[in-house]
């Protein structure tokens, strides 16, 4: 049998395979459970973008962005009517983490803390103008909150206090799930990262 | 939870409610133009007319937990909003009452509650679609409205595929419980004790993505000569789209023309 040498091509160009049809609702679900899990362990990370990021990881940044937006409408129109518009955020999530792998930046441990960090900066800078716009500043876990009051008290701008609010929380959450789709990554079986890649 | 079964099913009735005559994308319009309204305009007295026509909207067509549970959080982070905001809202100025020797202004309260009344009405709103349109439905309406059929799988099936996940996730937690669990103190012991659930999940998940794919592939999904299923009919969607839609301009429009003329 003639083998064909693999050409990757490159990670914008994107085509709805059957392959990524069905990779992206199998992340929202990744989303959904892994954010049940945590709640479920009383974890202080949300945990929920643990399926974007490895769909970004899979099938690129476009597939990642897709799965993100996806996972926020689904879970707005279900759970949660605010959450839709932290699709923005998702979005932004799945293309840093889909152009960092692209870019070899998932390769090793070491990477993977810049990595987060790059990621966290993208997640904190599209969702604070939300956190503004919809509650006041606040982001609803109460640590973080306290945070902000404590800012606010002492008066610091409120969209200083926000950030700061948003990015100490996503630092903390960015890098457990990106050490996780990481170590996750690592585990998947040769076949599965090449049938969702669809290298031809 | 999204195991309901009425979501999934949208079970087949002989005579429609009146809320089943109106279409999804009316509703989403309609949502849209509810929170529009609500972000107009600060006055208080329209923020709550809007919430009370949401949930007089509710009350009419039905109520179910979903809701509640929407509501049960974002009251509690409203009543935070107004703790914080009452005390340390940068405009505050005029006390409106001390407890404990803590004071509130009245100018963060009144904030807070603008913010908080226009969490209400899009969540009272939304209410309102999600306890009215099954998943099979906006689906069928989707592709009807020219979404290509790719795009409706890859919404719809995430319902269908959920249910499924949280039984292999309570599965795999019992195997790994019955192999004994590592102490869970620390935040470190804790996201552990996440990867032997979390791996064996997501690569089950994947799988069973990959045999889906290989069979959507074999039952020629990508076959042009698809047939479509007809869907039911609806009253007045045309007008209602064109007005909602309409409305949603003209209130964007206004926004921007105060927000120039910094009135």
């Amino acid at each position: 049998m003639k083998t064909e040498p693999i050409h990757r091509t490159s990670m914008w160009k994107f085509k709805l395979s059957a392959a990524t049809m069905t990779l992206i609702p199998a992340a929202v679900g990744i989303n959904y459970v892994a954010k049940a899990l945590a709640e479920g362990l009383k974890l202080p990370v949300w945990l929920g973008s643990l399926g974007t990021f490895l769909a970004s990881m899979l099938a690129g940044p476009v597939a990642g962005a897709i799965s993100g937006f996806i996972n926020n409408v689904i879970y707005g129109l279900t759970l949660s009517p605010i959450s839709t518009v932290y699709a923005i955020t998702s979005i932004g999530i799945g293309i840093a983490v889909g152009v960092l792998h692209a870019n070899g930046w998932f390769s090793s441990a070491r990477r993977v803390f810049v990595s987060a960090i790059i990621i966290a900066i993208v997640s904190a800078v599209i969702s604070t103008p939300l956190n503004v716009i919809f509650w006041g500043g606040q982001t609803g876990i109460a640590w973080g909150d306290s945070l902000f009051a404590v800012m606010v008290a002492n008066h610091a701008p409120v969209w200083l206090a926000s950030f700061t609010d948003e990015f100490v929380l996503d630092i903390l959450d960015k890098v457990c799930v990106a050490y996780l789709a990481f170590f996750i990554y690592r585990q998947l079986p040769q076949r599965m990262v090449h049938f969702f890649r669809d290298d031809k | 939870m999204m195991t309901d079964q009425t979501l999934i099913s949208g079970t087949p009735q002989v005579k429609r409610k009146w809320y089943q005559v109106i279409d999804p994308i009316t509703k989403l319009l309609f949502i849209l133009d509810m929170t529009l309204l609500s972000f107009a305009s600060p006055n208080l007295l329209l923020q709550v007319g809007l919430i009370l026509v949401a949930t007089l909207l509710l009350l009419f067509s039905k109520l179910n937990s979903t809701t509640f549970k929407a509501l049960g959080f974002s009251l509690f982070l409203i009543v935070t909003m107004l703790i914080i905001q009452g005390l340390f809202y940068s405009h505050n100025q005029t006390v409106l009452f001390s407890v404990l020797g803590i004071s509130f202004y009245k100018e963060g309260l009144i904030y807070a509650t603008m913010l908080g009344c226009r969490v209400l009405v899009i969540i009272l709103t939304s209410g309102f679609f999600m306890v009215t349109t099954s998943i099979s439905e906006n689906a069928a309406y989707l592709e009807q409205s020219g979404l290509s059929y790719k795009t409706v799988y890859v919404l719809m099936s995430v319902c269908y595929i959920l249910p499924e996940m949280m039984r292999n996730m309570r599965k795999i937690q019992q195997a790994q419980k019955v192999r004994g669990t590592n102490p869970q103190k620390t935040l470190i012991q804790k996201l552990k004790s996440v990867l032997p659930v979390l791996i064996p999940l997501v690569i089950k998940t994947l799988d069973q993505s990959m045999a889906r794919s290989i069979s959507l592939q074999l039952r020629g999904f990508d076959n042009p000569n698809r047939t479509v299923k007809t869907s039911q009919q609806y009253h007045l969607s045309r007008m209602l789209h064109i007005s909602l839609t309409g409305l949603a301009i003209l209130l964007i429009g206004w926004k921007i023309w105060t927000k120039i003329n910094g009135l």
